[in-house]
């Protein structure tokens, strides 16, 4: 891949990380505004994901009589089962549209001052990049969350529960400190999958070059800029831009997973479990 | 020359006419091994696609031949020949010399002439109804003109209720042939767009979103008020989405057909080696006061040496002939004869 990307490498150097120009007309090539974009969809995509995920965990493993626990396991995890270009044409025909007209507007005019809430364009914008990224982290997180409340072993829950806590306080000082390693772990697992899917953020994302922080404005990221171009390029400097940016991708991928394993040893050791 | 050419053509059809001869012989008793030799891969350019749809019946019906086409945008046809997964590649854009020297050793051979359409979605408009020349094209996709009811659109349509919503630039995300052609023109026609812009089948764009493929930017076109895009003709017909007319150097307004196709098509008089043409704003002459300002030559792609010479060479001969009156109907408007004569000439030098 060093060899692939060399050419762009040697021209534009690790300013190509700084540069958010991407102009296949003058070869001007930088990762700049996908990183952003990047970044940007999948930490959103993970804030949403983390409590809706923690949510369905702890209502499966704690609130859910048995008969619904199976069938709503069965369907988060189908979820994780749809294909990738499934969601985004989902994203493109229902979910864009609806989010455009029913959901932006409403969000714009109550928190326009934030300036991830602007004025509403299409519905290719990555706003929906962000809810489909959602939908694909989140059986992810909330199956391993459960599996991890599953783990809780039933000695220390009933113990805290004869000492007379609440269900919600044993909830939050047995259960969260005992499985908060596996749990930031999974979501880190999760914000992997955000950052390196490719297809269903392509299709919904719009592909606009420049930083700007207005979710309801076109974006891009690092995969989708190179499943978009890498067939279509036009030049050998634009290939080696592209496969300069999937290089930045996979080392961005790789401290994502180095970060996830620290955490889990630190946890680990901090609370003196083996598990 | 050309004497040469309709020699090998007349082989070829001798050839054909012994193999299907063989086959019939055979009859029910021969194995259907022999089919795998006559079966051509393409991929490409989705402005060719529909046409593919119409020619692959008609050519298996003919010759017995199978014809697979996967429409997945020109660039992606271009990488596809290049890397020789597919027999032939189509695109509507012609290689770019790092392209041409990637596909080492291909032709692009002119093998169809159609047009790529500016569309719209702007309530209250009715379909073909609004009208827009060249710079305020260029304006509007440069993000110079914001609102539908800008007097540089309202000038041109005086008879129009234009509404005051935002204009939402849609273009191809994808390396794309429209791309390529729409870029063209506005290139011609703009000084700014060709200095800030420029023209190629992916770009730099300064405002809007991108849809990926015509469906995506169909789609996008549909669901979203105020917007404004550019598809393949043959695409339109397929959807119902509006197209606008566009006033070409002549000064009259026109939209895409056969005839006004053909009457941007008078603008070649002679075809280059590489065989890149470009339709694009045909000049002032009362000549072209028809001519549709966005026409285009669409291309096949094929390796000079291949195992499949025999068979790309009929193919495309039979296209060239047989091929064009069936996809009329798409508004693909049949190629002056000089390019058909371009084209068959590039042909004879496929060799396997």
């Amino acid at each position: 891949m060093i060899d692939g990307a060399r050419p762009s490498i040697s021209k534009f150097g690790l300013g190509f990380l700084a540069h958010d120009v991407w102009n296949p007309v003058l070869n001007q090539f930088g990762a700049a505004s996908f990183l952003f974009g990047t970044a940007l969809t999948s930490l959103v995509a993970l804030a949403l994901a983390a409590p809706l995920s923690m949510g369905i965990a702890l209502f499966l493993t704690e609130l859910a009589p048995k008969w619904i626990q199976a069938p709503v396991t069965a369907l988060v995890e189908t979820l994780a089962a749809i294909p990738s270009v499934v969601i985004g044409l989902w994203g493109i025909l229902v979910l864009g549209p609806v989010l455009r007209n029913d959901i932006e507007p409403g969000l714009h005019s109550a928190l326009g001052w934030i300036p991830l809430f602007g004025q509403p364009q299409t519905g290719s914008n990555m706003f929906t990049a962000v809810i489909v990224l959602t939908i694909m982290i989140l059986p992810i997180v909330s199956s391993i969350s459960r599996e991890l409340f599953l783990g809780v072993p039933n000695e220390l829950k009933e113990g805290a529960l004869g000492l007379g806590v609440t269900r919600w306080e044993m909830v939050r000082g047995v259960m969260f400190p005992y499985a908060r390693g596996g749990v930031a772990a999974a979501m880190i697992l999760g914000l992997g999958r955000a950052v390196g899917e490719a297809i269903a953020v392509t299709q919904v994302i719009g592909g606009f070059v420049g930083i700007q922080w207005n979710l309801f404005n076109a974006g891009d990221t690092l995969a989708s800029r190179i499943a978009a171009e890498y067939q279509g390029a036009v030049s050998n400097l634009q290939v080696a831009s592209l496969i300069y940016l999937a290089l930045i991708l996979l080392v961005f991928s790789l401290i994502v997973n180095i970060v996830a394993q620290v955490i889990v040893r630190r946890v680990a050791r901090k609370q003196g479990l083996t598990r | 020359m050309p004497k040469y050419g309709s020699f090998i053509r007349t082989s070829v059809a001798l050839a054909i006419a012994g193999v299907l001869a063989a086959v019939a012989v055979g009859g029910a008793g021969a194995a259907p091994a022999k089919k795998q030799d006559t079966t051509l891969t393409g991929a490409g350019s989705s402005l060719i696609g529909p046409a593919l749809a119409i020619w692959q019946p008609l050519y298996g019906a003919a010759r017995g031949v199978t014809v697979n086409y996967s429409a997945i945008g020109s660039g992606a046809g271009i990488a596809a020949i290049t890397a020789r997964t597919v027999d032939f590649g189509a695109s509507d854009a012609p290689l770019t010399p790092d392209q041409a020297t990637a596909c080492n050793g291909c032709v692009q051979i002119p093998w169809a002439l159609t047009a790529t359409v500016p569309v719209y979605n702007v309530p209250g408009v009715p379909d073909t109804k609004l009208k827009l020349d060249g710079p305020t094209l260029a304006n509007i996709f440069l993000g110079n003109i914001k609102t539908w009811n800008d007097p540089a659109i309202a000038k041109l349509n005086p008879g129009l209720n234009l509404p005051s919503t935002n204009i939402t630039v849609v273009h191809r995300s994808d390396g794309s042939g429209d791309t390529y052609v729409f870029a063209s023109y506005l290139s011609k026609v703009s000084p700014d767009w060709a200095s800030k812009v420029g023209a190629a089948t992916s770009l730099s764009w300064p405002t809007g979103v991108g849809g990926a493929k015509n469906a995506g930017v169909a789609a996008l076109i549909a669901s979203t008020p105020g917007s404004i895009g550019y598809l393949s003709d043959a695409y339109t017909l397929q959807n119902h989405i509006s197209k606008a007319q566009v006033k070409n150097a002549a000064g009259k307004f026109t939209l895409p057909s056969i005839n006004s196709i053909e009457d941007a098509a008078q603008l070649v008089k002679e075809v280059p080696a590489d065989n890149k043409i470009s339709l694009t704003d045909p000049p002032a002459d009362p000549k072209y006061a028809g001519a549709w300002p966005l026409s285009t030559f669409t291309y096949i792609i094929v390796p000079i040496q291949t195992a499949k010479a025999h068979d790309i060479k009929n193919f495309v001969s039979w296209v060239l002939t047989h091929g064009q009156p069936p996809i009329k109907k798409l508004v693909f408007a049949p190629m002056p004869l000089v390019v058909v004569k371009a084209a068959n000439k590039t042909l004879t030098q496929i060799h396997s």
